[in-house]
């Protein structure tokens, strides 16, 4: 109970990573030394292995017979011998058109800054890189790698290349017609990128994979264009085109509110 | 040694890492149904996108492609999944990443996190919000390093130390409160 304040985050996380044996070697002494000395140090470090040791204690899920058997009956994948699948196939089927239709969760923490490397400047770079590959796209001969206004058609392709993508819904009624999708790459990661169209306007729309908080559209500007940037569902969304800010605006509110009652 | 068969390709790339699936599915979710089913559609998934190309750390792919799955799939059936209990979710949203205005001001004693039992470490890791839960799990149990952990959830180094921490600090507050009430 002697100590009020908390430890600066800095020594946190030091503390943490010589946990997790992620320190080299002269920085890991380094720490030692003055835990020696900083008993409050020591006692959060301690903290850390207790709680990792109890984190150790919990049961690891075993992948049996029945479990391995339904996921080779599942994927098409001969299995060894006839384990038994659990549910029936065609569940499964219904399971798969429904992916086209994800939910958006009706909730947005309002976003902010402040990653402890600093989001701002990452973001800056993956605003332009969004923006140049927008820019190419129109230059090249087609905008997109998979052109079908099919959500059910773009998404499993998207799937198969790189075993993520977005929703896609159909929002030809409010005047924004899928063209397709592509694959960007954006920070060496390839990333899902559809792409819709607006009278003579691409919008192109980059969901890169990202963390689990949610943020409200954010009006941006990259290269000249129009962009809206906002999170959820487990993306990043970027939304970029030459259209004007709020008829783009419109597309993101129309795309949002459509992945949300995607659930039929 | 790899045929060019896609069954081939599942069986070297995605059979050997299913217990790590369903590991963070399980904790994903929160329980092992839910993750089953995940992880059924997540192999789905990696089958179809294992076609082509060298996949050089398999691992690291899988889970990246297990983690889709689960928000896909969480999102159309379990829809309150993501509503973390309301006011963490705002605090977080209000402090940023690197706030610890709201993270508790001591850390408790290690024994009394060693008194701890298995229920209580298991309700406080489900309680835990998915942002903070999810690196914790790859760190914990599938054992990623932090560039790993990185890879799998797009996000800086610097988050994932951020974030592991801060997950590690409520889960000692909360294992030590619950062994004292």
């Amino acid at each position: 109970m002697a100590e009020a304040r908390p430890l600066p985050e800095a020594d946190l996380l030091l503390l943490n990573a010589l946990a997790d044996g992620e320190l080299d070697a002269p920085t890991a002494a380094a720490l030692e030394r003055r835990m020696a000395d900083e008993p409050i140090l020591r006692k959060n470090y301690d903290a850390i292995v207790a709680t990792r040791e109890a984190l150790g204690r919990l049961e690891r899920p075993e992948i049996d017979a029945d479990f391995l058997g339904r996921i080779e009956s599942a994927v098409g994948v001969s299995g060894r011998g006839t384990a038994s699948v659990r549910r029936t196939s065609s569940r499964w089927r219904a399971d798969w058109r429904a992916l086209a239709a994800s939910v958006l969760v009706a909730i947005f923490a309002a976003g902010s800054g402040g990653y402890w490397l600093g989001t701002n400047i990452v973001s800056q770079d993956v605003a332009d890189l969004v923006a140049s590959s927008h820019r190419r796209s129109l230059l090249a001969a087609s905008p997109v790698d998979i052109a079908s206004s099919s959500r059910h058609t773009v998404k499993p392709w998207l799937d198969s290349r790189i075993g993520v993508s977005p929703p896609a819904p159909d929002l030809a009624a409010k005047g924004f017609v899928l063209v397709g999708g592509r694959v960007d790459v954006i920070r060496g990661h390839a990333v899902p990128t559809l792409v819709y169209r607006h009278n003579e306007h691409l919008i192109t729309m980059v969901a890169e994979p990202a963390g689990a908080e949610m943020s409200k559209p954010a009006d941006r500007e990259a290269d000249g264009y129009n962009m809206v940037n906002w999170r959820g569902n487990g993306f990043d969304y970027w939304a970029i085109s030459d259209l004007e800010r709020p008829e783009l605006d419109d597309f993101v509110a129309r795309y949002i509110a459509a992945s949300e009652t995607g659930k039929k | 040694m790899t045929g060019d068969q896609p069954e081939d390709r599942f069986r070297e790339f995605v059979i050997p890492h299913l217990k790590d699936a369903l590991a963070f599915a399980r904790w994903l979710t929160g329980n092992r149904d839910d993750a089953e089913d995940v992880v059924q559609e997540a192999c789905l998934k990696a089958y179809a996108a294992i076609g082509r190309g060298a996949i050089l750390r398999p691992r690291p792919w899988l889970l990246a492609i297990v983690r889709n799955a689960a928000f896909t799939w969480m999102a159309k059936n379990r829809p309150k999944w993501l509503l973390t209990p309301g006011d963490e979710m705002d605090r977080l949203a209000e402090t940023g990443e690197a706030a610890s205005s709201d993270m508790p001001a001591q850390t408790p004693e290690a024994e009394l996190i060693r008194k701890a039992d298995a229920a209580a470490v298991r309700d406080a890791v489900t309680a835990l919000p998915v942002q903070l839960r999810e690196v914790l799990i790859l760190r914990e149990f599938n054992d990623l390093s932090y560039r790993e952990i990185a890879d799998v959830l797009a996000i800086p180094i610097g988050t994932v130390m951020s974030r592991l921490s801060r997950a590690r600090l409520l889960l000692a507050a909360s294992i030590a409160e619950d062994h004292h009430g």
